[in-house]
């Protein structure tokens, strides 16, 4: 599989809210209160408001992600962004990071699939592509390495 | 600093198909239905066949580009069920055809496809669609 950076993303996440315990596992929401997003073909910023992750933490031990995004780039386009995510790794690690420690982002599995919507002609070729991330869970909120799928 | 993206090889898919269900001209675009009658699946940890009773609903946008959703059920040579859906994107014209795969199963020895995400590269082929499928890693 061949793959291309697509941007590099740092996102804030706001104070969770937990739903608590659903029929599917634990429900949480985290408002995404903002970010910057840069690569070699776009950057700018991300909109709070219009920005959350809907997690659900499964029986068993991995979190699922679903995350939308409202991207806006430095010339003015609005872009949508989707992505599903999973999450998952050795229970003292996820403990860690639960604790807003800085961990090693090898150690544990934080993947996300990536798709765009945008209506701005500078931005259709996002229309077209399917997308990989990696994520690095720190304290403030995460940072994605988004990858174009070839 | 950026993460690096591996993959490695998780399956050939080989999808049985019968004639399309053409609902037609649709507020979301152009839908039409593939039926999955069959097909089979092979790869280092898992191996079996498509049962009958999927489909891949497929619309066609005003940008040229089709939209995939697939749900079939996979049933290994060990008896293991695996519900597998995909989404995904086939721009002919660019010859892009990428689908991000997701499954569900209860059988523990195939547990490891609740936790993993994966890129599939499609392919329509003369005896059917194939999909290369790769876990990320």
């Amino acid at each position: 599989m061949n793959t291309r950076l697509l941007m590099t993303m740092h996102v804030k996440v706001g104070t969770l809210l937990n739903i608590g315990a659903v029929p599917y596992g634990t429900r949480r929401t985290a408002p995404l209160d903002g970010g910057t997003f840069e690569g070699p073909r776009l950057r700018g910023t991300i909109l709070p408001g219009s920005s959350a992750d809907w997690q659900l933490l499964r029986s068993d031990g991995v979190l699922e992600m679903d995350l939308r995004f409202t991207l806006r780039t430095d010339d003015g386009a609005l872009i949508l962004m989707r992505s599903f995510g999973l999450r998952h790794g050795p229970p003292e690690v996820i403990a860690a990071i639960g604790r807003g420690e800085t961990v090693d982002p090898s150690t544990y599995y934080f993947r996300t699939m990536p798709r765009f919507e945008t209506a701005h002609p500078t931005y259709l070729f996002l229309n077209r592509l399917v997308a990989v991330a990696s994520g690095d869970r720190r304290r403030e909120g995460p940072i994605y390495t988004i990858h174009e799928v070839l | 600093m950026s993460l690096p993206i591996n993959s490695r090889p998780l399956m050939v898919l080989r999808l049985e198909t019968s004639a399309t269900q053409d609902i037609g001209s649709t507020p979301q675009g152009a839908l039409t239905i593939f039926p999955v009658t069959g097909g089979s699946f092979e790869g280092e940890r898992l191996r079996g066949k498509v049962l009958a009773g999927g489909g891949d609903w497929v619309t066609a946008h005003s940008n040229g580009t089709l939209t995939v959703d697939l749900r079939v059920t996979l049933e290994t040579d060990d008896k293991g069920l695996i519900h597998m859906m995909f989404t995904g994107v086939r721009d002919d014209a660019n010859h892009y055809f990428r689908t991000v795969p997701r499954f569900e199963t209860a059988a523990p020895k195939y547990a490891f496809l609740n936790r993993l995400l994966a890129v599939g590269i499609g392919e329509i082929r003369p005896e059917g669609p194939v999909h290369i499928i790769e876990e990320i890693l």
